[in-house]
């Protein structure tokens, strides 16, 4: 009863996300065909790294490998992109923030549904064809399909915690809006710096072994590493599990810190407004 | 019901100085101006009163509500309104009160305003019968069929107010608190406002805290008036005491037979009155005296004129109530005087 309650109250948001991604299509489809170039040229970047090397791995990765983890990063990054810190600093900057303070309904919860909507519009688009797309490339090179029902269903879990992870990150830095006055230039440096220690930029695998190790502790890794190397079966069964349960660990951190910040906010909000 | 005691906030406001010098200044060694936006403020609300809240721009009178829907938290002093304190218990105080900031929508924007309905009777638990029967009444009063299906950013400035009214009685909220409700409206719209507030205070006996520019909100819909200057409080009354206590400017208006008698008129050379105490208004045969009845009587002002000039038609008016709260908020009466 809660449950369903919970759903009608939130369902409206959702379609109104769908919708407002469908509204945007021409422009989502020109962002695409540039982030799917950009995929490209890294593909071309490696292919001359793996032919300058004389074994036909390079760091255990195959040059099969490594195409499916571009596309895959890349997939990923896409489906756990959260917008929660741009919302928010506008919601800060014109002080509409205030509003949400005389409403009985969570901040985080809009938010959430709404970019659902989105989500849900991007599965339909681009999930299915890219990860077709991943198995045709697959077969073709080796010859036999490679996909593995049970890693694909642990990578779709996986995902959706890496997406939840991503969102309440970006809530939370959001707010930092509250402290910082220009969030604009610190979000930039905050992607790129994410896309480093999440190995979005190059596998973890790549790197020295202390730092590979030092990153799969922190949270980054949960973003985009985790999933992209469970779709790829490069975990055994422990390892998934132990990489999942650190990705819950994480998870429930990042929640408990929105709430906090959340709840300091609205202290300094209340004071001073702004 | 409500009551507020000698509530007071102080806002912290940066000094700069102009140009990148006074920038670099404020960045090493930054200097706060206190700025008392609410200075000291205490009234009570009875159940079931419309109280309006006048004062000039930059009075206090957004922040006194917003320190009342616990948006602000007070520098000092309490607000009470129907046991709850603002600020403490806000997830379920705010389940019982009504705001609309007419500066600001609280609707989602990106959502259809009926889904925005539908949202709302979710998170306030409203029985799906009275959410029915809301929904007719308002949909009557405030005319939302036209645009029910729009999403909020769509919607015009007049179109959004209605919606936003609608969207703070959906939940029969035991207090409104309205700023600037009808801010930027045509006729139709403001009137179609004060209906639907005034047939809910009738109905269900929702007090009501608003703020206006508009006197004739005060006049249509208030029982009393606070009105506040500087984040003081000058006057807390009925709007008839404020006529009484500063009624003493009349108007009175002669309509003249002849054009060319008005150069015969010349109230403050031959009655001796300063530009304060009288204001006169020609306008082709027509004359209006504005003057003060404490200065200078009814009775002086028409012996004069009808010593001068030949008089086709004469009319008094009553103290305009426009007038009164120009010259309070113009600091030509006093404070004292209250
Ligand atoms: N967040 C803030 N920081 C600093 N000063 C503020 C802040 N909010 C309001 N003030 C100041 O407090 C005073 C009262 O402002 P307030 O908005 O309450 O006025 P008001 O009576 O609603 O005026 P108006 O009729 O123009 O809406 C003003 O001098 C304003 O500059
Ligand atoms: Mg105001």
């Amino acid at each position: 009863m809660k449950f369903k309650k919970f759903i009608r109250t939130y369902k409206p948001f959702t379609r109104a996300g769908m919708l407002e991604s469908v509204q945007y299509r021409a422009n989502f489809f020109c962002f695409l065909i540039g982030e799917i170039m950009s995929c490209f040229i890294m593909f071309f970047v490696w292919k001359a790294v793996f032919l300058s090397s004389d074994s036909e791995t390079f760091m255990g990765f195959t040059m099969e490998d490594m195409v499916v983890y571009l596309f895959i990063t890349f997939l990923t990054g896409y489906l756990t992109y959260s917008d929660g810190t741009y919302a928010i600093a506008m919601e800060i900057r014109d002080g509409s923030i205030a509003m949400r303070m005389i409403k009985p309904c969570s901040f985080d919860m809009c938010f959430l549904f709404q970019e659902l909507g989105n989500k849900i519009i991007n599965v339909l688009f681009i999930f299915a064809p890219l990860v077709l797309g991943v198995e045709a490339y697959r077969w073709a090179i080796t010859g036999e399909c490679q996909f593995q029902i049970q890693h694909f269903l642990l990578y779709v879990i996986s995902l959706v915690l890496a997406y939840l992870i991503s969102f309440y990150f970006n809530v939370s830095y959001g707010f930092m809006a509250f402290y910082l006055k220009n969030l604009w230039g610190a979000d930039i440096l905050k992607e790129v710096i994410i896309n480093f220690l999440s190995g979005a930029t190059i596998p973890l695998a790549f790197m020295p072994e202390i730092l590979a190790d030092v990153l799969g502790f922190l949270p980054f890794s949960s973003l985009s590493y985790t999933p992209v190397m469970i779709y790829m079966g490069m975990y055994s069964g422990m390892e998934i599990l132990s990489r999942i349960l650190m990705q819950i660990f994480w998870l429930c951190f990042m929640v408990v810190l929105s709430k906090i910040i959340w709840n300091h906010a609205v202290k300094r909000l209340c004071s001073q407004e702004g | 019901m409500i009551y507020v005691n000698d509530l007071r906030k102080e806002f912290k406001k940066a000094i700069k100085e102009p140009g990148l010098k006074g920038s670099v200044k404020a960045l090493f060694s930054p200097k706060n101006e206190i700025v008392k936006a609410v200075d000291g403020i205490s009234f009570h609300v009875p159940k079931g009163e419309m109280l309006g809240f006048i004062g000039p721009n930059g009075a206090g009178k957004s922040t006194v509500i917003k320190m009342l829907t616990g948006i602000l938290t007070p520098t000092s002093g309490t607000c009470e309104i129907n046991g709850f304190i603002p600020q403490k218990d806000r997830q379920r105080y705010v389940k019982e009160i009504g705001v609309v900031f007419g500066q600001r929508t609280q609707l989602w924007w990106d959502l259809a305003l009926r889904e925005t309905y539908a949202v709302l009777k979710e998170i306030y638990d409203v029985p799906d019968k009275e959410y029915k029967k809301r929904m007719e009444f308002l949909n009557e009063v405030l005319e939302l069929d036209e645009f029910i299906s729009s999403p909020v950013r769509t919607l015009s400035l007049g179109q959004r107010m209605r919606a936003d009214i609608a969207a703070s009685l959906l939940h029969n909220p035991k207090v409104l608190f309205l700023d600037e409700p009808t801010i930027g409206l045509d006729v139709v719209v403001k009137d179609n406002i004060r209906n639907a507030i005034q047939k809910i205070n009738a109905e269900e006996g929702t007090t009501v805290i608003l703020t206006t520019h508009d006197l004739a909100d005060i006049e249509l819909l208030c029982d009393r008036i606070v009105m506040i200057d500087k984040g003081k409080k000058v006057f807390d009354g009925q709007l008839n005491d404020l006529r009484h206590e500063f009624g003493q400017m009349r108007d009175l208006q002669f309509e003249l037979i002849s054009k060319s008698d008005i150069s015969k008129l010349n109230y403050k050379a031959d009655l001796k009155l300063s530009d304060e105490d009288v204001k006169i208004e020609n306008e082709k045969s027509s004359v209006s005296v504005r003057f003060d009845s404490e200065k200078v009587s009814v009775e002086d002002i028409l012996s004069y004129t009808l010593s001068k000039v030949h008089v086709k038609d004469i009319n008094l008016k009553d103290a305009d109530i426009e007038e009164i709260i120009r010259r309070l908020y113009r600091q030509e009466v006093s404070i004292d005087e209250v």
